[in-house]
C-alpha cells in the first residue's frame, strides 16, 4: 500500500506503554501520508494522536511494525541518523510551544540550524526573516515570557519551518489560541501547504480538522475511520471501514489534482486497519 | 555544533544563575589561590634566604644544645649550657679559629643627640668577630670588653642626625639601667648577619658579651636561673654559641665542628654536666640551618597543597551537584534541543563546557587572587618577588581537569535523556 515516495508510511505500528497492565498506545496502525498533502488527526484525549506524531517526528521508535519518512525506515536507522533526520526532515510546532526560556525569539527560531553547523549570520538572517514571515519582525528581541500565546506559537511555527521541512507536524497548535489568532496560525498552514510542505496537523477542533484534505479518527490507538474532505462530500464518509476505505482514495486523487505541489499521479493515500486488509 | 558556538550557550547558562555560579566556583577559587599563594610565597622566601648567605659565612657554625629530636629550626628547644670557659678553652683548639656567645639583651630604646627611638629587637651580643671586616663600610669590629657597638645603616639613619663613628649612644635597658657605648664601626648591609638574627633589614647594634651580656645575665631575664648561687662570671651561660672554623672549605669545617663537640662532650667542660640523651650540641652552618628551614617550609607547602587538593576536590564535588542540578532542572530544555535536531554529542560538549567554563573561572579567579596574596604577603615581609609561572600553567589545567571530571557524568546523563521524557518533563 502506499507509495515509496509517500511522506509517511507505517504498517502495522504498535506502541506499548509497560506500566503494570501494559498500554497500547497505538494498535496496528497502517497508514501512508502522501507528500504534499494536508491531514488532520482527531480522537479523544489518550487516543494515541501525540504518540503517533512522535513517531512520524523520528522523537520515538514503534515496540513493533515500521515507520518511514521521506522513505526511510526509522527503526533501522542509528539514534544519530534518526536525529539528523528529525533535525531536517519534520518540523515540529508543539502544542506547548516548547522554546527555549533564555533564547530570544531569533535565537529559538535559529535554534535548529545551529545544531547543523550553520553559521551565526546565516541562521540569524533565515531566522529574521521567517519571523517576518509569521508577522513578528518586530519582536526578535523579545524571549518567549515576553509574547504572547499566539505570538509563541508563531515563533514556534518559524522555528519548524527554519529547515525547510518536508514535513510540518503540529499537535494541537491551536489548542492554547483564541479564535482570530488560531485563524492566523491556520492561513500559515494553509500557505505552507500550498508551497508543498506535507501537512499533519492534529486537533480536537472540527473547524480546524476542516481545513485539511482528510482527517484520520483515532480510537483506542487504532484508526476508526478516515474521512475525506472533498468540497463535494465532506460529510458523506461512512462509519463502515470498507466504504471508508473506498471513499477515501476516490476523494484523495481530487486532493492531489487539487495541490499542484504534490507529485504522484497513483493513490496518495490509503489507510486501512488489521480488519480492513 | 561549533565548539565556539557551545561555549557562548553554556556561559549564557552560566550568566541565567550568576550567583550559584559564583557560590560554585569558590572552592576552585579557594583551593587555587592557597596553592599559588603559598607557592609564590615560598618561593620568595627561598629566593630572600638564599640570596642573603654570604661565601664567607660558609666558615661560621652556629650552635646551641637541645634534644636531638627536637624540629624547628635554630635555637628551638635550645637551654643555657655554654658557659664563657668553654668558650674560651674551645677557641684554643686547633681546628678552630675563635668561639663566642651568641645573645640578645633586651632593649627599650636608644637615644642619641636628644632623640630617643625605640630599639624593641634589643642589643645583640656576640664576639669581634661576628661582624666580619669585610662587611664594615667604616670604622672597625668591636672589642672583648669595652663598651662599644657596631650599628647597621638602619639604625644609624634612624636618627635626624646620622649616627657615625666615634658618636655615643645611649642605651635603656629592659632590666634596669642605661648603658652609654661608643660606635666604632657601621655595617654596610642593614640585614642581619646570620641565621640566629633572621635576615630582614632592621635597625641593629652589636655589642660585645663582655661586658654587656654578662653584666645582664645575672638578672633573671637573661633567662639564668641560678642567679642566688653564683654571681660570678664563670656561670653566666650562653643559649647560642658561634665557632668559626679557619676556612669554608667543608673538610674544616668538619673539623671544627667534631673538635667543638668532642671538647664540650668531654668532663672538662662546663657544659658537660647537663648534656646527656636528652640535651646534644648542635653546630650548624647557615647552610644548613637554612636547609632544615626549607625543609619545614616545604613540609608546610605540602600540607598547604594537601588542603587545596582537599578543597579541589570540594569544589569538584560542587561544580558536579550544580550541573547535575542543571541537568535536571533544564531536562526540558535539553528536549526541546533534541526535538530540533541536537545530537547527544551536542548536549555532551554544552554540559561539558559549562563545568569547564566554571572550572577554568574559579582557576583563572583563583590564581589572580593567590599571586596578590602572595604578592601582598612578599611585599610585607620585604621578600624579592617571585612568580611561580609553572603553578599558574598548572593551575589553569586543574581548573579544566576539575570541569571534565565533574561535568562528565552530569553531561553523559543530559545526553542520554531521552526527548518524550523531556518534553514530558514538567
Ligand atoms: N510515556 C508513557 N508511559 C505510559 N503510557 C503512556 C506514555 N505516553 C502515552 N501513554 C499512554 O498512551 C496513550 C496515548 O497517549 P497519547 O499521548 O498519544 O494520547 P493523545 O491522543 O495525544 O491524548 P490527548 O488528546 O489528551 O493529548 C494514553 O493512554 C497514555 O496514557
Ligand atoms: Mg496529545
Amino acid at each position: 500500500m502506499g507509495t515509496v515516495g509517500d511522506a509517511v508510511e507505517m504498517v502495522d505500528v504498535r506502541k506499548t506503554y509497560q506500566i503494570g497492565e501494559p498500554v497500547h498506545a497505538l494498535d496496528g496502525v497502517t497508514l501512508s501520508i502522501p507528500r504534499g498533502s494536508y491531514t488532520a488527526i482527531m480522537g479523544p484525549s489518550g487516543s494515541g494522536k501525540s504518540t503517533l506524531m512522535n513517531l512520524v517526528g523520528c522523537l520515538d521508535t514503534p515496540t513493533s511494525g515500521t515507520v518511514s519518512i521521506d522513505g526511510q525506515e526509522i527503526s533501522g536507522l542509528s539514534d544519530r541518523e534518526r536525529t539528523t533526520l528529525r533535525g531536517t526532515t519534520v518540523g515540529f510546532v508543539f502544542q506547548t510551544f516548547n522554546l527555549m526560556p533564555r533564547l530570544n525569539a531569533l535565537e529559538n527560531v535559529a535554534l535548529p540550524q545551529l545544531f547543523r553547523g550553520v553559521s551565526r549570520e546565516k541562521r540569524h538572517e533565515r531566522a529574521r526573516d521567517l519571523l517576518g514571515r509569521v508577522g513578528l519582525g518586530d519582536r526578535i528581541d523579545h524571549q518567549p515570557n515576553e509574547l504572547s500565546g499566539g505570538q509563541r506559537q508563531r515563533v514556534a511555527l518559524a522555528r519548524a519551518l527554519v529547515n525547510d521541512p518536508a514535513i510540518i507536524l503540529a499537535d494541537e497548535p491551536t489548542g492554547n489560541l483564541d479564535s482570530e489568532t488560531e485563524a492566523d496560525v491556520l492561513d500559515l498552514f494553509e500557505e505552507f501547504h500550498d508551497a508543498g510542505t506535507t501537512m499533519i496537523v492534529v486537533t480536537h477542533e472540527r473547524h480546524v480538522a476542516e481545513r485539511a484534505e482528510r482527517i484520520i479518527h483515532l480510537l483506542d490507538g487504532e484508526i476508526e475511520w478516515i474521512e475525506s474532505l472533498d468540497e463535494s462530500n465532506s460529510s458523506s464518509a461512512s462509519d463502515s471501514r470498507g466504504e471508508t476505505k473506498g471513499s477515501e482514495m476516490g476523494s484523495n486523487e481530487g486532493a492531489i489534482d487539487h495541490n499542484d505541489v504534490a507529485r504522484g499521479d497513483e493513490n496518495g493515500a490509503s489507510t486501512s486497519d488489521d480488519g480492513g486488509r | 555544533m561549533r565548539p565556539l558556538e557551545s561555549l557562548r550557550l553554556s556561559w549564557r547558562s552560566i550568566r541565567g544563575h550568576r550567583l550559584r555560579s559564583a557560590l560554585t566556583t569558590l572552592g576552585v577559587i579557594i583551593g587555587i589561590a592557597a596553592v599559588i599563594a603559598f607557592v609564590s610565597l615560598g618561593a620568595s622566601l627561598q629566593a630572600g634566604i638564599i640570596g642573603d648567605i654570604s661565601p664567607d659565612d660558609q666558615r661560621n657554625l652556629y650552635g646551641w644544645a637541645a634534644d636531638p629530636d627536637t624540629e624547628g629550626g635554630p635555637l628551638a628547644g635550645a637551654q643555657f649550657v655554654f658557659s664563657q670557659n668553654d668558650l674560651d678553652n674551645v677557641s684554643e683548639l686547633e681546628p678552630v679559629e675563635a668561639a663566642y656567645g651568641y645573645a640578645t639583651i633586651d632593649a627599650q630604646s636608644i637615644t642619641y643627640g636628644g632623640e630617643t627611638r625605640l630599639q624593641g629587637d634589643g642589643l645583640i651580643a656576640a664576639g669581634p668577630s661576628y661582624i666580619r671586616e669585610g662587611s664594615l663600610k667604616e670604622g672597625r669590629q668591636f672589642q672583648m670588653g669595652e663598651r662599644e657597638a657596631v650599628i647597621n645603616p638602619a639604625a644609624a639613619e634612624q636618627f635626624d642626625e646620622n649616627v657615625s663613628v666615634g658618636d655615643e649612644l645611649e642605651v635603656t635597658i629592659v632590666t634596669g639601667g642605661t648603658e652609654t657605648l661608643t660606635v666604632v664601626g657601621i655595617t654596610d648591609s642593614s640585614e642581619g648577619q646570620s641565621p640566629f638574627e633572621g635576615f630582614e633589614a632592621a635597625p641593629r647594634i652589636y655589642v660585645p658579651t663582655d661586658p654587656f651580656y654578662v653584666d645582664q645575665a645575672v638578672g633573671p631575664a637573661a633567662g639564668n636561673g641560678d642567679t642566688d648561687v653564683d654571681n660570678g662570671d664563670r656561670d653566666v651561660r650562653f643559649i647560642a654559641i658561634v665557632v668559626e672554623a679557619p676556612s669554608a672549605d667543608q673538610d674544616d669545617v668538619d673539623r671544627t665542628r667534631d673538635a667543638a663537640i668532642a671538647y664540650f662532650e668531654s668532663d672538662q667542660s662546663d657544659a658537660s654536666e647537663f648534656l646527656g640523651d636528652d640535651l646534644a650540641v648542635i653546630l650548624q652552618t647557615s647552610t644548613e640551618l637554612l636547609q632544615q628551614l626549607e625543609d619545614i617550609l616545604g613540609l608546610l607547602q605540602n600540607f598547604i597543597v594537601g588542603i587545596a587538593a582537599i578543597s579541589l576536590v570540594v569544589g569538584s564535588i560542587g561544580i558536579a551537584n550544580i550541573m547535575l542540578v542543571s541537568v535536571t532542572e533544564r531536562t526540558r530544555e535539553i528536549g526541546i534541543m533534541k526535538a530540533v535536531g541536537a545530537q547527544n554529542r551536542d548536549i555532551l560538549t554544552l554540559f561539558l563546557s559549562e563545568a569547564v567554563i566554571l572550572g577554568v573561572v574559579g582557576a583563572v579567579l583563583g590564581t589572580a587572587l593567590g599571586l596578590a596574596v602572595g604578592y601582598l604577603g612578599a611585599w610585607y615581609i620585604d621578600l624579592p618577588l617571585v612568580y611561580p609561572f609553572e603553578y599558574v600553567v598548572l593551575a589553569i589545567a586543574a581548573g579544566i581537569g576539575v570541569g571534565v571530571i565533574s561535568g562528565l557524568y552530569p553531561a553523559w546523563r543530559a545526553a542520554r535523556t531521552d526527548p518524550i521524557d523531556a518534553l514530558r518533563y514538567e
